[in-house]
């Protein structure tokens, strides 16, 4: 048995019944990282000496009769999220040697439970992306295919789950970018409602969709780790005050009678959605209705418009929230400029890549004043009407079952001379992120190459037990498959 | 004759028509990269012009759509949750904060700025 291929829980048991300890499981997914990862590169930063510290003394805790959840528990953790002491680098030349003061929220309740970092994982350029190849550090290969994208923009996470290098990954997700890199991974992604889990010490682009979640092996250990991270933060005021349940508490019980809500437009030729992944996801569907559940189809009318939406709103978003990387109070600082405004521009053009200027140039012609009515005012009034759209699917249905993505990964050296056009490909995520709701993805298939194909049941409003449920439900009858790594 | 003479007329117009929307696109993109506080060789904006209609061509689609932003009942996405009590307390301490930059007498150093 390679205990690497267990799930976290499994783990958890392993480490209480004490047949295992937390220093033996922590140097096993080193030794593996030290031998896979040159090929997959998932990581950044291996925090080697760091991990076996914390382990040493998470074993102690279990020795002392302390089973906190994560306790002893080997995670990887996106390099966009603050780690105090530890470089976090947004997979940017500007951040290249950028060391946090402070730990993110999601951080210091890791290391409350005595959870194990392993290291920081690779992302596009400032997780604005999705194929994790525009990092300036490394380029994410797929565990399932090394030719292969591992998706974006946290395909090292997602990559690193896959490839058994940690035991689950702490991603963040602002379009898709949790979702997508775990179901081209074949892992199990969990993005939870806007708001569930603070965002303090997350880099922030889009601040009004940015979502801190879960990758894991599958739906019950993303729930798992949703129970450790979520909650209220004093220190980002739009954390919900909403109560934090036990998000494996539906886990188990029958989904006869759940209405599922299968949106048309989500399976409509005119997405350009692979006729494998749509089978693969009507598939699923259907294994749904033999569990007992109905299936209800219904319609986004708006979908055609959410990619705009979302690039109006994330890029105006991101162009603000980039301004303040100026190169003097941290992160890159150019050698050049005589004076202070040359000095700013030299540091910024230096730093950020052809993507992340890319979309700050869009973010401030959205802003700009002559712009600002016909893009910026009504991507956000489109904003309210998929708010609305989703509220009236959500009158008659429980849960909503969509692709993640419109076909499998993408080879490594696709795209590259056109990287926009990718932006089409996210239009079955970003519009979970425009209404805030939490979804999950979870692998249904596998095309005729063996890659993964991911299909996503997004729920209501801070109901992230049932969308756990449901894709726990799909995942106890469903055969999944790990890469085989050489 | 005359069509030859036709062909070159419009090729011309085609040709101005051409090379004003190029400028007028290089001139976006140049104010644009002021306002972004970015700076481009002449060759980059060129292919940024392009990347840049290109995007605009994609976001373009929310023109078709006959919708007004209203402030009142728009926009209540983002629900603005607790602020913190107005009580102060401790700050970050000062060698934290400029651990990543030039640090001078415990303040940020920047260019002259006052002649």
């Amino acid at each position: 048995m390679n205990i690497t291929n267990l799930k976290l829980r499994e783990m958890r048991d392993l480490l209480d019944k004490k047949s295992i300890s937390a220093i033996e499981l922590t140097q096993e997914y080193l030794n593996r990282i030290n031998k896979f990862d040159d090929k997959i590169q998932s990581y950044i930063t291996v925090t080697e000496d760091l991990a076996m510290d914390s382990a040493k003394k998470a074993q102690e805790k279990i020795d002392n009769g302390n089973t906190n959840p994560l306790c002893g528990i080997p995670i990887s953790i996106k390099d966009n999220i603050c780690t105090n002491g530890i470089k976090t680098t947004c997979a940017s030349k500007s951040l290249e040697n950028f060391i946090p003061p402070y730990n993110a929220t999601v951080v210091d309740k890791l290391d409350s439970q005595n959870a194990v970092m392993l290291g920081k994982t690779n992302l596009d350029e400032f997780a604005i992306g999705a194929t994790t190849q525009s990092s300036v550090f490394a380029k994410t290969k797929n565990p399932f295919d090394l030719s292969k994208v591992p998706g974006g923009s946290s395909g090292g996470s997602a990559a690193s789950v896959s490839a058994s290098l940690c035991a689950a990954s702490i991603a963040s997700d602002t379009g898709g970018s949790l979702r997508q890199p775990a179901a081209l991974c074949g892992v199990t992604g969990l993005k939870p409602t806007y708001g569930r889990v603070s965002r303090h010490g997350l880099v922030a682009i889009a601040s009004s969709m940015d979502q801190i979640g879960a990758i894991a092996k599958d739906a019950h250990d993303c729930a798992f780790i949703l129970n450790t991270i979520a909650g209220f933060d004093c220190n980002d005021a739009t954390s919900s005050k909403a109560e934090v349940i036990d998000f494996t508490s539906k886990i188990g019980e029958s989904i006869k009678g759940l209405k599922i809500a299968i949106p048309k437009e989500f399976y409509d030729s005119n997405i350009g959605i692979n006729s494998e992944v749509k089978n693969s996801v009507l598939a699923a569907a259907e294994k749904y209705k033999k569990m007992g559940a109905e299936l209800v189809e219904c319609c986004l009318p708006s979908l055609k418009y959410a990619v705009a939406t979302y690039l109006i709103l994330s890029s105006a978003e991101a162009a603000s929230n980039l301004s303040r990387i100026d190169g003097i109070k941290y992160g890159h600082r150019s050698t050049r400029g005589e004076n202070f405004n040359e000095l700013i521009i030299n540091s910024r053009t230096e730093g950020f890549g052809d993507e992340v200027k890319r979309r700050i140039l869009l973010g401030n012609f959205v802003l700009s004043i002559e712009q600002y009515d016909d893009y910026y005012k009504k991507a956000l009034a489109l904003r309210q009407r998929f708010i609305t759209e989703y509220a009236d699917i959500f009158e008659k249905c429980d849960v909503i079952l969509t692709p993640t993505t419109l076909s499998t990964a993408a080879r490594t050296d696709e795209n590259i001379s056109t990287p926009f056009k990718t932006y089409l490909d996210n239009i079955c995520t970003v519009s979970s992120d425009i209404a805030s709701l939490p979804a999950i993805s979870t692998t249904c298939g596998y095309d005729s190459n063996g890659m993964p194909i991911g299909m996503s049941i997004i729920g209501k409003k801070f109901d992230e037990a049932t969308i756990v449920q449901v894709a726990d439900a799909f995942e106890k009858s469903f055969n999944a498959v790990s890469p085989e790594l050489i | 004759m005359k069509n030859a003479k036709l062909f070159n007329t419009l090729n011309k117009i085609a040709i101005f028509y051409k090379s004003e929307v190029l400028k007028l696109d290089l001139k976006m993109i140049s104010h644009l990269s002021n306002l972004s506080k970015l700076s481009f060789t002449d060759n980059e904006l060129e292919k940024l012009s392009s990347d840049m209609s290109s995007i605009i061509e994609i976001v373009d689609i929310i023109k078709e759509v006959d919708i007004v932003y209203n402030p009142l009942s728009d926009n209540k996405n983002v629900n603005i949750n607790d602020l913190r009590e107005d009580v102060a307390k401790e700050s970050m301490a000062t060698e934290k904060i400029l651990m990543n930059a030039i640090n001078s007498d415990n303040c940020f150093v920047v260019p002259k700025v006052v002649e």
